[in-house]
């Protein structure tokens, strides 16, 4: 894979396909741990249902990943995942969130929106914050695959959206075990599971420019064990420290003479 | 005096700031005053002090105290101040975060701060709106001579940061007793003044909210005295991000 013509196209398109960054093997094992955390996440009395966010009961969602597991504290800070969430957002980030949305047939497509959109006040200039969408399964447009308008990270205004956005839309296509890249401002949707029988597993990483509040208050929800046994890496990306929105200064010097006239009023 | 909030709020678009006396009575006033220099001579005696990075780096006689809710319940009475709170409503919408509350203490011969806007994290160009908002308690009378904190008025407009070369630009002190609130929209230009008196300190309480979409400076879950959280009112809650929509979930809905 040639690398820095997949960060080009992320760059030019607002996404891209990362092919193969796991085995068929590693990605049915993070599927299988998925729904170990779906089942654990029921036993406890979470949720994985939605309704509201999603139109209906076919979409699986478990938000606790990086506490259920820790194939899912090894999957948010890979390598290869952090290299396009620097490129995007330089190393001043934060993770946001860590979460699955399982698909199964007859789950139905999301509004039209940009991460960063319903969010950040517009304009939109910069990339805010980047998606890392891990495929657990051979992911197309039959059984729900998320549905972009390509170049869309460029607009800069919801009134600059065509009207035509929704037939414009086209799907990706990714085999389990890659990930697909997407800046915060590109408008999507998720794609609805038309598939007789096939799941549609994807993990959404989620980081964002560290000014920016998470999704996710890791401070509340990790329990105590788990950060214990955070490295200090993660704990620093977290945020679970008093790490970020505090470079208030970095580019302003002292003025060596500063002059006050004393305006009365 | 101006106790006409609608006038308020204009004058904050207006000019980016407002100056409303007597807003705390004297008896709520010298709780206040009793309660922040008491947590300001601990910190200085147990060498608890934290300086800030926009502060002017070679005194030791002006001093930051962090985290005042933690410290005496009385500070969240400010942060939820019926007054304060309605100008943080119409200035930046509501919900909105409370990113800190913190003391600025300037004593005699402390220098000055670095001229800012309160919003410089937001990288620019910046949105139309302010995107918080700082309400300054006058814990004491802020006076020219002793660092009342300097603004330049209607430099909101501008919707930028300054530029080093505009760091001597002319400022206004802001004077007013102690009592006070200074109400001052995010992008308004300003700093703390130089303290020239020879024996005053001179303390100003800022709590600074924001809309809720950025980080808190403070990372309230780690820091704060489980007993505010406790007892916190709703508009408490929301404020420190415990109650809260879309964003800071815990397990896909507030954590409470």
């Amino acid at each position: 894979m040639d690398l820095d013509a997949k960060k080009r196209e992320l760059l030019d398109n607002g996404c891209c396909v990362v092919p193969s960054v796991l085995t068929p093997a590693e990605a049915e094992r993070v599927r299988e741990r998925l729904w170990a955390a779906a089942r654990e996440s029921e036993r406890i009395g979470v949720p994985t249902r939605q309704i509201g966010l999603d139109p209906n009961e076919h979409n699986v969602r478990v938000f606790y990943l990086l506490e259920r597991d820790e194939v899912f504290r090894e999957l948010i800070q890979h390598p290869m995942a952090i290299e396009f969430v620097t490129t995007l957002l330089t190393p001043d980030f934060l993770i946001s969130n860590f979460t699955a949305n399982i698909a199964l047939p007859g789950s139905q497509s999301m509004e039209l929106h940009s991460d960063q959109g319903i969010v950040v006040p517009e304009p939109w200039f910069q990339p805010w914050s980047i998606n890392i969408i891990w495929c657990l399964n051979d992911v197309d447009e039959d059984n729900g695959a998320t549905r972009y308008l390509p170049g869309s990270h460029k607009l800069q205004r919801a009134s600059d959206l065509p009207a035509d956005a929704r037939a414009r839309m086209v799907p990706f296509t990714a085999s389990a075990g890659s990930f697909v890249v997407m800046d915060g401002r590109l408008w999507h949707t998720s794609g609805a599971n038309v598939s007789k029988d096939r799941e549609r597993a994807l993990l959404f990483g989620y980081y964002s420019r560290s000014f920016i509040r998470q999704q996710q208050n890791w401070n509340a929800s990790l329990s105590p064990e788990t950060i214990e046994a955070l490295s200090p890496q993660l704990r620093a990306w977290l945020g679970l420290e008093a790490r970020a929105n505090v470079k208030l200064a970095q580019r302003l010097r002292i003025h060596p003479v500063a002059t006050h006239t004393k305006l009365t009023s | 005096m101006m106790r006409d909030t609608a006038q308020a709020a204009k004058d904050i678009e207006t000019s980016g700031f407002c100056i409303i006396p007597d807003v705390l009575p004297s008896d709520r006033l010298e709780r206040v005053r009793e309660a922040l220099y008491r947590a300001a001579s601990e910190d200085r005696v147990r060498g608890w002090e934290q300086k800030f990075r926009l502060d002017y780096a070679h005194d030791d006689t002006n001093q930051r105290v962090w985290n005042l809710l933690s410290r005496d319940p009385v500070f969240a009475d400010l942060v939820e101040d019926p007054l304060a709170l309605g100008l943080v409503k119409s200035t930046i919408g509501w919900p909105a975060l409370l990113g800190n509350i913190s003391a600025n203490i300037t004593g005699p011969g402390g220098g000055e701060m670095i001229l800012h806007a309160d919003q410089i994290f937001v990288p620019e160009p910046w949105p139309a709106t302010p995107q918080g908002v700082n309400v300054a308690w006058c814990v004491d009378d802020f006076t020219e001579e002793n660092g009342a904190t300097r603004i330049v008025p209607g430099s909101h407009r501008l919707n930028r940061k300054p530029s080093p070369d505009e760091a001597s630009k002319d400022s206004v002190a802001l004077e007013a007793p102690a009592g006070s609130i200074i109400v001052m929209e995010s992008r308004v230009w300003h700093k703390t003044g130089n303290n020239r008196t020879k024996a005053q300190r001179r303390a100003g309480i800022f709590a600074w909210y924001t809309r809720p979409i950025y980080r808190q400076q403070e990372n309230w879950f780690l820091s704060l005295n489980p007993a505010i959280r406790q007892f916190a009112s709703d508009d408490l809650l929301v404020l420190l991000g415990y109650r809260t929509e879309g964003l800071g979930l815990v397990n896909g809905k507030s954590p409470a």
